[in-house]
Formats: structure tokens, C-alpha cells, sequence
């Protein structure tokens, strides 16, 4: 019979069995001995951080008495003053400890600011309420809750209004979406709450117009891209495809409905690709067999499309054959579909981007196309409603 | 005891640390005791610190892991901590440290993993300003005065020894706010995730932030329109300085990319989603040409520069060819920004051997002996033979980057069935730490099985890594990036806690390992 001690290790936690052969009982004793340096090496570093920084605010803290008994002006002048607290001793512009800093000392000041640090986060797990009478130092412990960044932050999901319209913020609701937190987003700017963030916008360095960062690539992209080289080869693939891409190409991402909004050339149904569309679809909808995109890809025009969209979901109640709003609804959809990857819109391989941009440039040269909206990925629509709606906003 | 040398008391008399505030003098009460009874207690004791941290930084563990018995005499070698007398050559288990205390009245003594003190009376371990300095210099650049000075820190040093004094330094920084710490999202502009994870991983790497949070690359004195350095200057300032919590637009990065001419990477200027890999080699040459010699990288030769982004990022590489006829030996050395290990051959191998998925998942030491340890044939040109041979060549690491960027081939493009790329999604199982010593030239050539000053030297930590998720054609990157000892995700705008082993089960496209000394 084996005394406990041969086997097992220091921390005393994986312990051979008694009837254990040499072999077995090494193994075990190695294992918790690895084990108990894992939790050595780990508490040593808590411990050195902890007690640092105890160590720390009692010097702050006695630094502080000190310069304030001898009335200096100078703050930097070391005051010729004892001072002896619990935790630590004044002399002579010294400060020596007293005591395990540990025991005297039960917060932590701030080494930069002086200010004492909040020791829990304000919100998620852990979360403690802060004393409002103290102003603490605005190094926050960081927050860690589902939905919210470490800050506690949250944006307005990325929808079709982009935080613009109430109407579209209400439609953006979805009880499924887990990924939006209750509350967040609804209503206007003036409605959020502090923590909900709204997508910023910025400046294009050429042309110094507003853009909002969502489309600040793309917007780019036509901007300084295609004065370059990119428009050529655009150019130059547009007239080698010559159109013959067929139904892929009415890439009229936009319903009808919108196009009256945006007057579209007709010319930029040959937007450049890469890829053939169709082939790309079929790929994309292979690849998420649930997605109801599918159902509406068979269908033939943008109408029919709109109907079957509002009876497979019920949420939407706003019955106007806008098709603006058929295009929210769309939007909606996509949004579920890639609510993890938010405004992660685009594909490799299928330029759908380069699209808008040449009608950005043409769209007063042509009236509204009369071609029926061709069967395709709400992805697109997007695309081409933020590029557009960009242009109307602010025209050039 | 051969473990402590009886090395002469140096001629200049040790130090203690002087006062900083908000900081004590000691480390406690009883070693403010020992430190003020006089000069020559002083001395011995800060020497013997050095001693102890030199003998269990750089001897082979055996040496100060066996601990002789206080009771029966007996040597044994645990493979828990020891305890080093500060005051005495005992080597001591830490059940014994009180009947040394008691019997020979020392009261400190070294912990043996990492050098830590312990004082008997405080029962506690003490953190004394003076030994923690001489501790953390000790096992960060492996010397205690610092006049092995790494590269970089050349850089750094001001040429004006008066520009070095605290007073000046102080007088000319501004001290940035508590809340400014580097944590912040970058928006995403449309499909520009790519950018992001390379942006946040390039604002986490601790060379990188010191390089311009020095100011070394001024966005007010620049000239140059569009500077993409500037723009990262701007970055820099925004992350560490700014107090604001919400996410980042990268506007002046975009334009600065929209516009440049960089011909090689003119595929990356699209709104499409693209590859974080070229966009992270993009970035790294155009910061050279904005920072460096202005000279472009010649692929496949030795270039060196005094720039930031050589400094950090390359390494050089040498190929030894050897021809099996004449067994002529040929080195050709080749500068490397990153290292490119390709998955496809050794997910094949694995397949073969473990039919279940699991077994298929490796590791990336198994990676880099694949591509830096083992030896591959081929054909060349022989100079001495004056013919085509057969010869076998062996790539091994000449010498170490600073920050080592690694790349797991995920995307491969396959032959045949429709000559598609395809995405390999074998999982790679990275570690925290990587020990790069069996990769290097100077395994190869010597043996360091008892070096381990230098495998010290050459032990990276991970402080970065890119994450692709989705398909090939579409998909996302996030990021985790360290700082201290907490990890953070990072996806686009969004800022999230990650626990470690979120970290090390992700599927890893590129890995960024900082060496250690500088960590």
C-alpha cells in the first residue's frame, strides 16, 4: 500500500489509484506537478499585479498627504515632512511600505491620474454598480456582454434607413435577430440610448463630399478608382462581353419602384463581371439550401417576387406596392441571412460593386429602363440602394 | 553547488533604485532592513540576485532544481519551483525554507520558475523596484545593463544623450488618457474586412506603436499627398490618444490605398472582398517606400533597410543546396517579410494515416518542419559539375524578424476539377509561445541542445491572429489581438473580450508572434 505522498504530485489533485503500478504513479505525480506550476506561474502573475498596484496607491496616497501638509506650491518638490499611515511611511521624500500592502491597502489609484480605478464592470458579467459619488479613473474594467462591445457599446444594426427612417427602423425589428439587442436601434437618434451607436460618416479625401462609412469603399471606388485604370479595363471588358451574358446582365438590382427614384441608364445593364452571375448564384444558394432567396430566384418578375416575400413574412405589415418598400423587405431578408457579417456585402469573383458606379456617372444621361426586374440576389439590391440613395442624397 | 560561481564582488558598489512616485523605495519592510544596514550587504545581496537569475535564466534546470534535503541531507530534483537562499548557496523545497530560515536566519529566497523573491517574514512575495528591474531586464533581452542593445533599440535611441534624461521626456510627451488604450473597432467600408484585421494587427504590435507614437513619422511634417504612413500616423494618434470608444473609419487608409500606384497589388484596389494576406504585404511595402530607403524590395533577394518595416518584419531565409554528385554545397540567402507554410501536402499526409477528421487537425511546428527542417530534392544547374545533378535542398532561417508573420496556405488553387481555388479548412493548432531555434541556420550547423541563452532568444509570443471564416469567394475576417495577457476579438467596429482558448481553437489564416525579448 503506497503512502498518498508517491502518488501524486504538489498540488495533491490527480492521485493514482492505490493498487498502481511505478510507472502509473509517476505519470500521475508528473501531471500534477505540471498542473501545479500551470497554477503557480499563474497566480504569481495576479499576484504581482495586484500587489503592485496596492503598493502603488499607498505611495500615491501618502505622496498626496504629503504635498498637501507642507502647502508647496511646486507640486514635483519633495516636502521635508514624516507622514505615517496604515499601509506606508513619509521621510524625507521617501516612501516606505508598511505592512503587506495587500492588508492595508483595499483600493487601487490610478498611477496616472490619481484617481481610483472602478474595480468591476458596469454592466455584463461580473457587473457591479459603481458608487456615483466617486469619480473614478476612466480606465473602466471592460465589459463583457452578449450583443455589446467592451465598452458597452452597441450600433444600430445596418439596415435599409440606416438609422434615417422610423419606418424602416421598426420593419428592421425582428424578434429572431439575437445579434440585435432588445431596444437597440428602434426609433431616431435623439431616441437611442447613449450606447447605441449610429454608423459615423466621413470625408472623401478627393472630392470631399460626406459619405457614410459603409459605402466609403465603394464610393471610392468611383471616385478615385475609376478615374484610373479601373474604369479602362472596365471599359474594356464591357465592350468584350458585349452584353451577352443575357438575363444575368438586366442587373437592375433596383424594383421598379426605385428606379423612378433613380433614373438608371439602361447602358449600365452591361456592367462589367468577372464571373457570370447566374453561375455565382448558383453557388451562393447552394451553399445555404434555407435560404428563401432560392423561392424568389424562380420567379420571373419583381412583382411577383414582392408577393411572395410579404406572405413569408408576416412581420411586415405596410401593404403600399411602393416598391421602395419591397426593396426594405429585401433588404431585411439579406440582413438575416448575414446579420453575423454585417456589411459584408460583396463576393469575390462577381464585381457586382463595379455596377453602380458607371451609372453614377450616366444616370442623368438616360431615362428609367423598362426592363423587368431580373431574378437575383437581394445582396445586389443593396449594393446598388446604398450607391444610389448615396447619389441622391447629396448629387453631384 | 556548482551552481554559484565565486565571481569577485564587482568594483562599482549596487544601487538601489531612487524613488519614483508614486512608487515605495523597497519591496517591503525587512528588505528596506537588509538594503539599509550597509553598502557591503547591499552589494552581496543585489549580486547574488544576479547570480540566482543568471543561474535559472540561462543553466540547465537540473542545476538549480535540485534541492538538498535540510533533514536528511538527500539531493532531490522536484519539478515544482525551488527556493534559492538570497543570503546563502542553499537550494532549498519550499517546505524547507522555514527550518533554513529559522536555523541560519535568512529570510529571502529566490523562486526558481521565474525569479520571483519571497520574504519569510512577510510571508508573501515582495515585489522590490530595484531586483523586479534587474528581473525583467534579465529575462527580457537576457543581460542586466541593457548594452546588448537589439537593433530596434538603436533606432529608438536618441542621438542626444540629453534627449535620454527623464525631465526631457517628460517635458515632451503628452501624457494621453487613461481611456485611450488602442481598443477600438474599424468600420467597415464595404467589404473591407481584409483591411481591418491587418490594420488591427499592425496597431497591436508593440514596435510598430512605439515607432509612431514617437512621433518617427510625423502626418503634420510629411509631405507627401495621400501618405499612407501618415495615414497610419493618424491611426496611431486616434487609437492610443483619443478618448473615443466608438469605432474607427479608415478613411484616409482607403483613399490612400484608392490612389496608389502600386502596380503589383492593382488587383487589391476593388470594392471586392480580397485577400488580408496581399493586403498585408501591400501595406508593408508601401510603408517601406514611405519610411525606408525609398529602393522597391527586389523579390528573392538579400535587402536590407534601416526602415521600421524591415526592422519589424524581416528575416532572411537560406536555401542550401547540395548536389548529390560532387556534393558542392550552394547558399543563396533571400530576405523574408512573412512565411508562407502550405497546408495541402501534410493534410494529405494526415489523411492517409488517420482516416477521422481529428486526426487530420496538426499542428504548426509540424508545419514549419515540413517547410525548415526537412530537406526536399531537385534538379540544378551545378557549377562545379557543369550539368544538370540531382541535389537535395534544405531551407533553414538565417536570421529572425523581430515580428514573425506567419501565413497557413488556406486557399489553394487546385488543378483539374475546374481549376477552382479551393479553401482548406484543416484545423492548425498554433501555440502561445513558438520556439523557433530548430528552424534557424545555427541549429543546423551547431549543436544547441545545451543553449539556452540562445533558446531564449528565440522564443516568439503570439499577439495577433486572422481568422478567416465562410467560403473562399465570400466570407469575413475577424481578428484576435493581445494586449498584456487579454485577448480581444475584433470584428470590424465591434470590440469583444476573447478567452484564450477562443483564441487557440480558431481556424488561423495569418499568425503574428512577437519575439519574446521585446515582449
Amino acid at each position: 500500500m503506497a503512502p498518498e505522498s508517491e502518488r501524486t504530485g504538489k498540488a495533491g489533485v490527480i492521485v493514482a489509484p492505490e493498487d498502481a503500478n511505478p510507472m502509473e504513479k509517476i505519470a500521475h505525480s508528473i501531471l500534477d506537478d505540471t498542473l501545479y506550476n500551470i497554477v503557480h506561474d499563474l497566480l504569481m502573475k495576479v499576484h504581482r499585479d495586484e500587489k503592485m498596484a496596492r503598493a502603488g496607491t499607498a505611495a500615491i496616497k501618502i505622496e498626496k498627504m504629503a504635498s498637501d501638509a507642507s502647502d508647496s506650491s511646486t507640486p514635483d518638490a519633495k516636502p521635508d515632512v514624516r507622514i505615517e499611515t496604515d499601509a506606508a511611511i513619509y521621510e524625507e521624500g521617501r516612501v516606505f511600505l508598511k505592512g503587506n500592502p495587500l492588508k492595508t491597502t483595499k483600493d487601487i489609484l490610478c498611477p496616472r491620474c490619481h484617481l481610483p480605478r472602478l474595480l468591476n464592470p458596469t454592466d455584463g458579467k461580473g457587473a457591479q454598480k459603481p458608487d456615483p459619488s466617486i469619480i473614478y479613473c476612466k480606465k473602466h474594467p471592460y465589459i463583457d456582454k452578449p450583443g455589446y462591445d467592451i465598452y458597452g457599446q452597441t450600433w444600430v444594426p445596418a439596415g435599409p434607413g440606416r438609422g434615417k427612417k422610423k419606418k424602416d427602423m421598426e420593419k428592421k425589428m425582428d424578434p429572431n435577430d439575437a445579434s440585435s439587442p432588445a431596444g437597440a436601434g428602434e426609433g431616431s437618434a435623439k431616441d437611442r440610448p447613449p450606447n447605441v451607436l449610429s454608423f459615423p460618416s466621413a470625408t472623401c479625401s478627393k472630392c470631399k463630399r460626406c459619405i457614410l462609412v459603409t459605402r466609403l469603399n465603394n464610393h471610392m471606388g468611383s471616385c478615385i478608382g475609376n478615374s484610373g485604370r479601373i474604369a479602362s479595363r472596365a471599359a474594356a471588358q464591357k465592350i468584350s462581353n458585349g452584353g451577352s451574358n443575357g438575363g444575368s446582365q438586366n442587373n437592375d438590382n433596383t424594383p421598379p419602384g426605385s428606379q423612378k427614384g433613380t433614373p438608371l441608364p439602361t447602358s449600365r445593364a452591361a456592367s462589367p463581371r468577372k464571373r457570370d452571375g447566374d453561375e455565382f448564384d448558383e453557388d451562393a444558394d447552394e451553399s445555404d439550401p434555407a435560404n428563401p432567396k432560392k423561392k424568389k430566384k424562380l420567379k420571373p418578375t419583381a412583382l411577383t417576387k414582392k408577393v411572395i416575400l410579404k406572405t413569408s413574412k408576416p412581420m411586415v405589415k405596410k401593404d403600399k406596392v411602393k416598391a421602395n418598400s419591397s426593396l426594405n423587405v429585401e433588404q431585411k431578408i439579406d440582413d438575416e441571412d448575414t446579420k453575423d457579417l454585417t456589411a459584408q456585402v460583396t463576393r469575390k469573383k462577381s464585381a457586382p460593386k463595379t455596377g453602380p458606379s458607371p451609372a453614377k456617372k450616366l444616370k442623368l444621361g438616360a431615362g428609367k429602363p423598362n426592363l423587368p426586374a431580373a431574378p437575383k440576389k437581394a445582396k445586389r439590391d443593396r449594393d446598388l440602394e446604398s450607391e444610389s440613395s448615396g447619389t441622391l442624397s447629396s448629387p453631384p | 553547488m556548482a551552481a554559484r560561481p565565486a565571481t569577485p564582488a564587482s568594483p562599482k558598489n549596487a544601487r538601489i533604485k531612487s524613488p519614483q512616485p508614486g512608487q515605495p523605495v523597497f519591496g517591503c519592510e525587512h528588505l528596506q532592513r537588509l538594503f539599509n544596514q550597509d553598502q557591503a550587504t547591499t552589494n552581496t545581496s543585489i549580486h547574488h540576485y544576479k547570480t540566482i537569475l543568471r543561474n535559472i535564466m540561462e543553466l540547465p534546470p537540473w542545476e538549480y532544481q535540485s534541492a538538498k534535503m535540510t533533514d536528511t541531507g538527500a539531493i532531490i530534483t522536484p519539478m515544482t519551483p525551488t527556493y534559492l537562499c538570497l543570503q546563502c548557496p542553499s537550494i532549498l523545497t519550499e517546505e524547507d525554507c522555514v527550518k533554513h530560515g529559522s536555523k541560519k536566519s535568512h529570510r529571502f529566497y529566490v523562486e526558481s520558475r521565474e525569479g520571483y523573491l519571497y520574504c519569510q517574514m512577510c510571508d508573501d512575495f515582495v515585489y522590490d523596484p530595484t531586483l523586479e528591474e534587474l528581473r525583467l531586464r534579465k529575462s527580457g533581452s537576457g543581460t542586466f545593463s541593457g548594452a546588448r542593445k537589439r537593433k530596434q533599440d538603436e533606432m529608438f535611441a536618441a542621438s542626444d544623450p540629453a534627449k535620454d534624461s527623464p525631465s526631457y521626456i517628460s517635458s515632451n510627451t503628452t501624457a494621453p488618457s487613461c481611456k485611450a488604450n488602442g481598443l477600438r473597432g474599424i468600420y467597415n467600408a464595404g467589404a473591407t474586412c481584409y483591411q481591418n484585421v491587418v490594420l488591427q494587427s499592425f496597431l497591436h504590435n508593440p514596435i510598430l506603436r512605439n515607432y509612431y507614437l514617437s512621433d518617427a513619422h510625423s502626418s503634420a511634417k510629411c509631405e507627401v499627398p495621400y501618405c499612407l504612413s501618415c495615414a497610419m500616423d493618424d491611426m496611431f494618434q486616434e487609437f492610443y490618444v483619443a478618448e473615443n470608444t466608438n469605432g474607427y473609419t479608415a478613411a484616409n487608409i482607403l483613399s490612400g490605398f484608392w490612389i496608389s500606384e502600386k502596380k503589383a497589388f492593382e488587383n487589391l484596389v476593388t470594392t471586392k472582398e480580397q485577400d488580408a494576406h496581399e493586403f498585408f504585404q501591400f501595406l508593408a511595402e508601401e510603408l517601406h517606400e514611405r519610411n525606408g530607403d525609398g529602393k522597391k524590395p527586389e523579390i528573392g533577394s538579400e535587402h536590407s533597410c534601416n526602415c521600421i518595416i524591415h526592422q519589424t518584419f524581416y528575416g532572411k531565409i537560406q536555401s542550401t543546396t547540395t548536389c548529390q554528385h560532387c556534393n558542392g554545397v550552394t547558399n543563396q540567402v533571400q530576405s523574408f517579410l512573412d512565411l508562407s507554410l502550405p497546408l495541402e501536402n501534410l493534410t494529405q499526409k494526415k489523411g492517409k494515416k488517420g482516416s477521422s477528421t481529428k486526426a487530420n487537425a496538426m499542428t504548426l511546428q509540424e508545419c514549419l518542419d515540413e517547410e525548415y527542417i526537412k530537406d526536399d530534392k531537385c534538379e540544378y544547374r551545378c557549377n562545379n559539375c557543369d550539368s544538370m545533378q540531382q541535389a537535395r535542398r534544405q531551407t533553414s532561417l538565417k536570421l529572425l524578424p523581430n515580428v514573425l508573420s506567419i501565413q497557413l496556405k488556406r486557399f489553394e488553387f487546385k488543378q483539374g476539377r475546374n481549376e477552382r481555388a479551393a479553401k482548406l479548412d484543416t484545423p492548425v493548432h498554433f501555440p502561445l509561445q513558438l520556439n523557433m531555434l530548430p528552424y534557424t541556420t545555427k541549429a543546423r550547423t551547431t549543436d544547441t541542445t545545451e543553449h539556452f541563452e540562445l533558446a531564449r532568444s528565440c522564443v516568439y509570443e503570439l499577439f495577433s491572429v486572422v481568422v478567416h471564416v465562410g467560403e473562399i469567394d465570400t466570407g469575413h475576417y475577424v481578428s484576435y489581438c493581445r494586449l498584456g495577457n487579454q485577448w480581444f476579438a475584433f470584428n470590424d467596429h465591434k470590440v469583444e473580450m476573447a478567452s484564450i482558448s477562443d483564441v487557440l481553437s480558431a481556424r488561423a489564416y495569418l499568425l503574428f508572434y512577437i519575439v519574446r525579448s521585446l515582449a
